[in-house]
């Protein structure tokens, strides 16, 4: 019995809407998912009343079966929504969506997510996440849980303050090559970064993310379909998704505290699924709620080496195209092109495999997507282009 | 009657009329003016830093002190119309554009007394809570096995026995990691940044750590691995939970 799901499924179609400053969405969430999607469908050149599945993540509002009644779909055959909060289901939501197309739960499946705070309130990222064992202390919001990791990364690791800004500065860097980007056309130097006010000591405000209303989407299909349809496919080579031991809800029980959560095994079971090494990853959108958790990311896959050796690694040249050996979040990420729980991350890692980012990493074969450092879930995907199936 | 602000260091000429014509905007309510005083790049987070009462009759400047950094501190003395007293402390920075205020806080520091102090819905953690109201520190450990579970749990991950008990432990920790907060995310923070979170390891829960807001933390230098004790904050009111503080010992 074959169990693998690499290179059943793959990306033939994504989509998003603007990014909108929060709180201005000129529509509601579901409407504007709804755009998005159709542009997905658009992309690809397939009818989107042939989408059959519907996946998402982090609670999005719109269910499914609202989603497919709305598309008037002939049928609807796959719903899921990936538990666990924040930004960690979103590579989940795409191993998902594979794992239906791979074993024939369905066809055509999309992933969304779109995020108003007329719809979702204020800071609906980390609702449900923060109970009395948190809040009473005043610990009301992801950015001071995050800040208390990558404190003890900085002063027990030793990994250096330059390997955060190097994140940040080559995420706006990116952002300056991207129209679409929010942070586009508004450069970031040191200064600027180093004199930010403090949101939570290590974090200044450029480590943190932005946050948007808005919607992104992608169809996800089989691989001999996406063959047949518009666009380049970007195959799925292999995705995990989960928590270690000790690891979720555990008010900074954490065993690993400062891993961003992907733990070993489930490092080497995305690489052995996909039959890649760390080495052969050409470029990485990494999920950036803030720096330090993307940091940690990168270590926790061995893509940077931990403690101080990581500010020799992470410098600007060494993660911006065109001749970084590992360019990072290359339309800007969360923290310089927007945020809506890092939808647009999926996008890009997509782009990068067609070819066809704004700051596009030259014949990119093996591009990684980071899900939700420090979230009580954490995913990753990696997407191939033709070359490596 | 004029006392004149005590001045510490080499505090710039101008600064004692500025600071003294800040105290008086803000007493007199007149935000264009106070906001006019703030680093631009932060209003926002510095018009929720502090809590002032509604109705200020006048100002004071206290103190003028020249810090380590080069930010010079003011004391600033507000008069309510109920006669009460509040100091804030605000930092000012000299930009391009002349002295702003980079950061204010309330002094002395009080701990953010929050609303959701307090069991959680279903209960899962009213013992530690119960534990506080009697004056100790209880967290959960498995009767059969002897694990330390932190955060509560229905049973026991390890042997997945039901059988729970709660011991007190004697609150001497380390600090495990921390972080001081800068910005008000609620109207309940207001008054009480930044503040310094700590989560601390305690050896009598097995390593089991505890979070808590970190007493004297205003301008501590704190560092992962130094000792603290956990102390009782009381109840507020009758119908709220006391909270565990942690202090640098």
């Amino acid at each position: 019995m074959n169990r693998s799901l690499r290179g059943a499924a793959a990306v033939a179609g994504i989509g998003s809407t603007p990014y909108y400053k929060r709180g201005t969405s000129p529509h509601s969430s579901l409407r504007l998912n709804l755009e998005a999607i159709l542009a997905a469908c658009a992309d690809a050149g397939l009818d989107a009343h042939e989408v059959d599945g519907f996946v998402s993540y982090a609670n999005d509002l719109n269910e499914g079966l609202a989603v497919g009644a709305a598309l008037g779909v002939r049928e609807v055959r796959w719903s899921t929504m990936v538990w666990g909060g924040g930004g960690g289901g979103v590579a989940a939501a795409v191993n998902a969506a594979a794992a239906a197309v791979a074993c024939g739960q369905a066809e055509n499946v999309i992933v969304y997510r779109g995020i108003t705070e007329a719809d979702d309130g204020r800071q609906s990222y980390g609702k449900g996440h923060f109970p009395p064992l948190l809040s009473a202390h005043g610990v009301l919001t992801p950015v001071q849980v995050c800040a208390l990791r990558s404190q003890r990364m900085l002063e027990v690791d030793g990994v250096p303050w330059s390997a955060l800004e190097a994140l940040v500065q080559a995420s706006y860097y990116h952002a300056q090559r991207n129209p679409a980007a929010v942070g586009y056309g508004r450069p970031l130097d040191h200064s600027t970064y180093a004199d930010s006010r403090w949101v939570s000591e290590p974090l200044r405000l450029y480590d943190c993310s932005r946050e948007n209303d808005g919607a992104a989407a992608v169809l996800v299909t089989s691989a001999e379909r996406a063959r047949d349809l518009r666009q380049v496919p970007a195959f799925v080579l292999s995705g995990v998704q989960g928590a270690g031991p000790d690891w979720s809800e555990s008010a900074e029980n954490n065993a690993s505290y400062t891993s961003a959560g992907f733990h070993p095994a489930m490092v080497a079971r995305l690489w052995g699924e996909a039959g890649v090494k760390a080495s052969d990853v050409d470029v990485v959108q990494v999920y950036e709620n803030f720096s330090g958790p993307a940091v940690a990311s990168l270590i926790d896959l061995g893509l940077c080496p931990p403690g101080a050796e990581a500010g020799s690694f992470m410098t600007v040249p060494n993660l911006v195209v065109p001749d970084g050996v590992l360019p990072i979040n290359t339309a800007g990420g969360n923290i310089a092109e927007g945020f809506v729980h890092g939808i647009g991350l999926v996008l890009e890692a997509v782009r990068q495999v067609r070819g066809t980012s704004a700051s596009q990493v030259t014949s990119a074969d093996v591009s990684l997507l980071l899900g939700g450092p420090v979230a009580p879930l954490v995913s990753a995907t990696v997407f191939g282009s033709a070359a490596t199936v | 009657m004029t006392e004149q602000p005590v001045l510490d260091g080499p505090v710039p000429d101008e600064l004692v009329a500025i600071a003294e014509r800040h105290g008086q905007v803000v007493a007199a309510g007149d935000s264009a003016a106070t906001l006019a005083d703030f680093r631009p790049d932060r209003t926002g987070q510095l018009l929720g830093s502090a809590r002032l009462p509604e109705r200020l009759v006048s100002s004071r400047l206290l103190r003028l002190e020249v810090e380590p950094d080069g930010l010079v501190a003011a004391f600033i003395c507000y008069t309510a119309a109920d006669g009460s007293e509040t100091v804030l402390r605000s930092r000012w920075i000299k930009l391009e554009q002349g002295w702003r205020v980079t950061q204010v806080r309330n002094v002395p520091e009080t701990p953010p007394v929050m609303a959701a102090a307090g069991p959680r819905d279903d209960g899962l953690d009213r013992p530690h809570w119960e534990g506080l109201r009697a004056g100790q520190v209880r967290i959960q450990r498995c009767a059969p096995c002897g694990h330390w579970i932190w955060a509560p749990q229905p049973l026991c991950p390890r042997c997945h026995s039901f059988d729970l008990t709660w011991p007190a432990v004697e609150p001497d920790g380390t600090v495990y990691s921390w972080t001081r907060t800068w910005q008000p995310f609620s109207p309940e923070l207001s008054g009480h940044v930044p503040f310094v979170i700590v989560v601390a390891e305690l050896a009598a829960a097995g390593g089991r750590r505890l979070l808590g807001v970190l007493c004297n933390g205003d301008g501590a230098s704190v560092h992962v691995g130094q000792p603290v004790r956990g102390e009782i904050d009381p109840a507020p009111s009758v119908e709220a939970w006391p909270v565990l503080r942690w202090r640098l010992t």
